[in-house]
């Protein structure tokens, strides 16, 4: 779970918990020159796309990491269909944040604001269309904001989905509330728990809970929402909150886990709803982390386990098409950031067209001449 | 299984302290370690069977390398050794006539040759025990040096099915803690009883705090005042899922009767799990739980009070130990230096007296505040390290009970040939006196103990006594 990517440097950095070995570190790459702030990819789907942020709060029970907060918020962050593309293109973060992530990546030689510069393709507050849309929580990996999951908000929005994205406070190095206030990652403090994956998965089930319950009297647009189709999808510890999600809220019908170890106990009776975990070659069968393999066999229902030849543990997020503007190469052989959010974004747009729906997907089917990074498991896919 | 192989294994911080003790002097671990056997690096790869090949890494490794390997009679290890390998083959109701010790000559190398063909005659004669007979006889190498801080981790499983945070067991503690229990029954007093309720067999039981156990699988856990073999029994680890009978009775009702109790997974508690957790009791008084000394827990301590602090005036620490089965003496140190600066926290000595002292770093902020240690038998180890500071050096009073007495010295891990891990100190531990400190214990300048009824009316009376002193 603990596994971050210095952002673009390209290390996968591993967590030195108590005894667990850390793998020896890829051979760090030669930085490149910074090509300046990025342009996140454009969204594929038929739609415009607007964004909007909504701060809720749950007085109903005390925050878990903050002592003082005797009440829960939470920062959402919503991408859906929009009839046109007007008002301002959407920050991608503040530059206080850009800051805080270049200081907690350890990147320098680029503007501090370089993160806040990228350009994104969602207008703000821009009026919403379409109706009887499906929802999508997202949920992103431990330390970082839901922004890391921008490109994939954008394209979801675009092909009619209106995407929820959560960041949960005290879980990543900044959260900004509208009185300008900058939650910073109290979690990290105690992140080599025993149970600490359980306490955070928890937690996390509660937000999407809360948030769902909030979503109707705090968003104008939320009568555009078919509450009757919803799936969560999650990076690292947001995948395996997606899971924990839907074994908590049955109202998360469908969910994906992209290269999370996953956490929440599944019943012993099994666990019906459709899932699928897409992971890096880290998460095959029988690798090192043994969750996925553990929760497969509790699996009942519709079920896919992909891996992403090349793929690393932030290839399903925005940090690889942040490395050029950061200055950094990453390594010739991970999947470069354009492939990486092509595949991620078809894949999860391919599962969710099938369940939410109801569009059948040859994709998910059987190995496709298209896409020949992506493997099926546990069928076809050995120990690599 | 051996006594001190379990216990090791219970204190599960202890297995930590073989990762996040500082790495020994170049000078001793280059040569011998170098060859016999390195230090682990990256991932251990799968376990493959102990052979005679393996025996042979282990002997040159712990002469090589250990504490006092140097000095050390190789033939004590290699008769322990045979003695093992008789013994297990009577267990199986089988002997060998070539199953006798050679003739020793006290030449290391020679000693070993002559060892390990008359083990292979055995072992050849024997070839279904061939896995066995290898186990016994290197974890009997190992329990010879009588080093707490001593080990063989083979066969480390876990249950497949385990979720983050689970534990495994009958899910509870009692007043005799597992390594007490393995390693140290002569300190365990009667009565047995139940201290806490984690979940699991128990739980769903009804078993409560202060319950007494008569009775373990139709044995008495003590006999004239003596701990029994039985108590181990409370503690079953993975994969031993046999059933467990207690006979157990609650004073307050004088109920008696039998709960037959099988191990498994059970969730726990989380908050409980939690390494460092710094609550605020009444009257401005910092209580501080520290599980384990972890490569972050002196941080997490400072950074705990220093968050109560905002805002209010505090009047003094709890720093509650008990259970504590050590960790980094790095972090032990470095939680001492926030009571003091300038001085020296312990002493790691080799086997001929040469002492390197473990000086407080005086980076980490002086919190300056009365501070009162709760310890007990289950406060091993960079738990003992710390709580002996505290006494020598005066930085506060230690109430309840005595420490564990396990504190050998900080254990490092070797990697043999079939990736299982050896472990051992390279340097014995002293006091900041120059005192030993291991088997003896760090005494309390307050003896409060727990009684059965205590437990039952869920009565705190060392942290009372805490609270009382840091009240004056």
């Amino acid at each position: 779970m603990r596994r971050l990517l210095a952002v673009a440097a390209g290390l996968v950095v591993l967590a030195a918990s108590a005894c667990s070995a850390p793998a020896p570190p890829r051979s760090a790459a030669p930085p490149a020159t910074p090509t300046g702030p990025a342009t996140l990819p454009a969204p594929t789907g038929a739609h415009r796309v607007g964004t909007i942020a909504l701060y809720l709060k749950d007085a109903s029970r005390p925050d878990p990491w903050n002592p003082d907060a005797h009440a829960r918020e939470l920062k959402v962050t919503l991408w859906y269909p929009a009839e046109r593309r007007d008002g301002k293109r959407a920050p991608y973060m503040t530059p206080k944040e850009s800051q805080l992530a270049m200081r907690r990546f350890g990147i320098a030689g680029v503007p501090d604001d370089t993160l806040s510069r990228t350009r994104t393709n969602a207008a703000e507050d821009a009026a919403p269309t379409g109706r009887g849309l499906p929802l999508v929580v997202l949920s992103p990996g431990f330390t970082h904001p839901v922004s890391s999951l921008t490109s994939l908000a954008e394209d979801l929005a675009s092909r009619g989905y209106v995407v929820a994205g959560i960041d949960h406070t005290y879980e990543s190095y900044a959260t900004t509330f509208p009185d300008g206030r900058v939650a910073a990652c109290l979690a990290c403090d105690s992140d080599t728990d025993p149970g600490f994956g359980t306490g955070v998965v928890a937690g996390r089930a509660a937000d999407v809970s809360f948030v769902l319950d909030q979503l109707p009297a705090k968003w104008a647009g939320s009568d555009r929402i078919d509450r009757s189709r919803i799936a969560m999808v999650g990076q690292s510890i947001g995948g395996a909150g997606a899971m924990a999600a839907m074994v908590k809220d049955s109202r998360v019908r469908a969910g994906i886990d992209m290269d999370g170890t996953t956490y929440a106990r599944i019943p012993k009776g099994g666990f019906s709803r459709p899932f699928m975990f897409l992971g890096s070659p880290q998460h095959v069968p029988g690798g090192r982390d043994r969750s996925w393999d553990r929760d497969w066999k509790l699996l009942t229902g519709w079920k896919r386990w992909l891996v992403l030849s090349g793929a690393e543990h932030q290839s399903f997020t925005d940090a690889p098409l942040l490395a050029g503007a950061l200055g950094v190469k990453p390594p010739s052989d991970v999947l470069p950031g354009a492939r990486a959010a092509e595949l991620t974004r078809t894949y999860v747009a391919a599962f969710l067209d099938r369940h939410l729906k109801a569009r059948p997907q040859p994709l998910l089917d059987e190995p496709s001449s298209r896409y020949p990074e992506v493997t099926f498991c546990p069928a076809t896919c050995g120990r690599s | 299984m051996t006594a001190v192989r379990v216990a090791a294994a219970g204190l599960a911080l202890l297995l930590a302290t073989a990762c996040t003790a500082p790495a020994p002097p170049r000078s001793r671990a280059s040569t011998a370690a170098g060859t016999a056997c390195p230090q682990p690096r990256g991932r251990l790869g799968a376990e493959t069977a102990t052979t005679i090949d393996v025996i042979e890494q282990a002997y040159f490794c712990i002469l090589g390398t250990y504490y006092s390997g140097a000095t050390l009679d190789a033939r004590s290890l290699l008769s322990a050794g045979f003695a093992a390998l008789t013994q297990e083959l009577n267990r199986n109701g089988r002997d060998v006539p070539e199953a006798a010790m050679p003739a020793l000559t006290g030449e290391r190398k020679a000693d070993w040759t002559a060892f390990e063909a008359a083990y292979r005659k055995v072992s050849d004669q024997a070839p279904d025990l061939r896995d066995k007979l290898a186990v016994v006889t290197l974890e009997a190498m190992v329990d010879s040096l009588g080093d707490n801080h001593a080990r063989w981790a083979h066969d480390v499983e876990e249950p497949p099915d385990r979720y983050d945070g689970e534990g495994y067991g009958l899910g509870l503690q009692a007043n005799v803690t597992s390594a007490q229990a393995n390693l140290d029954p002569g300190a365990a007093l009667p009565p047995l009883f139940v201290t806490e309720v984690q979940g699991g067999a128990v739980r769903a039981a009804g078993l409560r705090p202060g319950d007494i156990v008569e009775s373990v699988n139709g044995s008495a856990p003590f006999v004239d005042g003596a701990a029994t073999p039985a108590i181990a029994a409370l503690y079953p680890r993975y994969p031993d899922a046999r059933p467990v009978r207690l006979g157990l009775l609650r004073q307050s009702t004088g109920r008696r009767w039998t709960a037959t109790l099988r191990p498994g997974l059970y969730p726990q508690d989380l908050t409980d799990l939690q390494v460092v957790r710094a609550t605020l009791l009444d009257d401005g008084i910092a209580y501080v739980r520290v599980r384990g000394f972890t490569p972050d827990a002196a941080d997490r301590v400072v950074k705990g009070i220093s968050r109560l602090r905002a805002g209010r005036a505090l009047s003094g620490v709890v720093l509650d130990l008990r259970g504590n089965g050590g960790g980094s003496p790095l972090e032990a140190t470095r939680l001492v230096s926030a009571f003091t600066h300038g001085a020296v926290t312990a002493y790691l000595c080799t086997v001929d007296g040469r002492c390197e002292a473990s000086r407080t770093d005086d980076t980490v902020e002086l919190l300056d505040l009365p501070l009162v240690v709760l310890t007990d038998r289950g406060c091993a180890s960079a738990c003992e390290h710390f709580s002996s500071a505290v006494k020598d050096l005066r930085l506060g009073r230690l109430v309840g009970t005595r420490t564990a007495g396990l504190i050998s010295g900080p254990a490092h891990g070797y990697l043999l040939r079939n990736n299982t891990m050896l472990s051992f100190p390279v340097r014995h531990h002293l006091g900041p006196r120059r005192e030993v400190i291991d088997r003896i214990g760090v005494p309390p300048d307050h003896h409060v103990t727990l009684t059965p009824k205590d437990a039952a009316a869920g009565r705190d009376p060392a942290l009372a006594k805490a609270l009382a002193l840091l009240q004056k």
